[in-house]
């Protein structure tokens, strides 16, 4: 079901790479995975473009480049609007809005009514109910040892098994928990930080999985002012 | 809950809040406080400094069931924290930690330092909760406030103080036990570990915010 750009996200569940456990007596069986249950929800099909970036901040001038509280930006905020207008080229308007903060891309959501989506809530769109892993691994692989030269419009690509286009390839995406956890409690309760510090000891024994090490650890690595010449955000919205 | 507090992480932020707070244009930061001054004067409600978190304008509720504003905070120095009632050992360490502070000071500036704590809890932590955990760790001192919010009021002003926190099935919290002192502008000057027993990093940054 889609409606005024937003498409509904059947409830469902996925596995978060860091939950899967492999057995330490047999390093090549992975132990039974808790799955993470994720309720329906709606969802932007397409990531925020400039476009509909500059309406919101023609509307709330409290985001304009020239008005924005140092608390909730680094110094890069919406550096792409750099002409005279201090506003988008025309040629970007329907690409993704880039060089956005948290605090930000929260306002944005906030003033039409939504939020962002949770890491869950996004992390389960991309695996798209596990339906073209395979084709979905490779693609993010690519765009991640190649990112963009320049960014292409939203929408470039065919839409995925829930009708959501562009979460793999095109830009990394703000969270509404980005500042969460990503190691498992048990790991951190243990003092055991392999998952992180030991070199090839993550575990992760596959490609998607080491896909998902990149993004949960590009989230953990973010503050809430910082900008990114490839971070952006799409808008979600509760079914209620 | 066990906390995970990112030590290094944490070194990182003070060096570039340090760093940030002395390459802020003079001229501005002048501008800023001669505003400030002009309008408290005046008792008309000002605009806070750029850098403050008075900018976040979400509305909490107290213990004492009051509506709640970070810039109520304003024009005294703040030693914050984020805890949830529930919580069995970090949270009421870190309070404990934070009455160490309290006491530490000289008896003629006690009053003259606001403590804020902010619940993790939407949903548990209600005012009567909070009024409750005061009770229980002999909480009466006017200075202090203990508040709760809406989640995303809560998201806020953790990803303004850099707390990572999650909340996990048992409807516990996973999160970060850290301690922040703001200005009487609303700026963080300091932050440090809740759990670490040595206090005088913060007692130190609230005495040179109060001279």
């Amino acid at each position: 079901m889609r409606v005024d750009d937003m498409v509904l996200v059947p409830k469902g569940s996925f596995t978060p790479f860091f939950l899967k456990k492999v057995d330490t007596n047999n390093s090549s069986v992975p132990a039974t995975s808790p799955a993470t249950s994720v309720d329906a929800f709606w969802l932007d099909a397409t990531p925020v473009t400039n476009r509909k970036f500059l309406a919101f901040v023609n509307k709330h001038p409290e985001w304009h480049q020239s008005n924005i509280k140092k608390i909730f930006t680094d110094s890069h905020y919406l550096e792409h609007w750099k002409n005279a207008q201090g506003s988008a080229d025309s040629a970007d308007l329907d690409k993704p809005v880039v060089n956005v903060s948290w605090f930000a891309a929260a306002a944005y959501c906030e003033a039409q009514d939504k939020r962002l989506p949770s890491t869950d809530e996004w992390e389960y769109t991309l695996t798209d109910n596990d339906r073209d892993t395979d084709n979905l691994q490779k693609q993010i692989m690519a765009w991640y040892s190649v990112p963009n030269k320049a960014l292409p419009v939203v929408g470039s690509k065919p839409a995925n098994g829930f009708g959501i286009l562009d979460m793999a390839g095109l830009i990394w995406e703000w969270t509404e928990d980005f500042n969460s956890y990503m190691a498992p409690p048990d790991s951190r309760n243990s003092g055991d930080k392999t998952l992180f510090c030991g070199s090839g000891s993550l575990n992760a024994s596959n490609l998607g999985d080491y896909a998902a090490f990149m993004r949960y650890s590009y989230r953990e690595s973010l503050r809430g002012n910082f900008t990114g010449k490839n971070l952006g955000f799409r808008c979600a919205k509760d079914t209620k | 809950m066990k906390n995970h507090v990112m030590k290094n992480h944490l070194k990182i932020n003070l060096l570039l809040s340090l760093l940030f707070t002395y390459t802020l244009p003079a001229i501005a930061e002048n501008h800023e406080h001669e505003h400030h001054h002009q309008n408290k004067q005046d008792s008309v409600i000002f605009a806070p400094s750029s850098d403050s978190v008075f900018n976040i304008t979400d509305q909490w509720v107290s213990a004492d069931g009051k509506p709640f504003q970070l810039g109520h905070l304003s024009g005294k120095p703040t030693v914050v924290a984020m805890i949830y009632t529930s919580c069995q050992y970090v949270c009421p360490l870190t309070v404990q930690n934070i009455k160490r502070i309290e006491r530490a000071l000289p008896a003629n500036q006690v009053d003259k330092v606001n403590f804020a704590i902010f619940s993790f809890d939407s949903e548990r932590d209600t005012p009567a909760k909070l009024a409750e955990f005061a009770k229980k760790h002999s909480i009466t001192s006017p200075s202090w406030v203990l508040a709760q919010g809406h989640a995303s009021a809560v998201r806020k002003l953790a990803v303004t103080l850099g707390i990572k926190y999650k909340k996990v099935q048992s409807g516990d919290y996973e999160h970060d036990a850290t301690i922040s002192i703001l200005d009487s502008h609303g700026i963080i000057k300091y932050q440090s570990d809740a759990m670490n027993k040595n206090i005088d990093g913060a007692t130190g940054a609230l005495k040179t915010l109060l001279h």
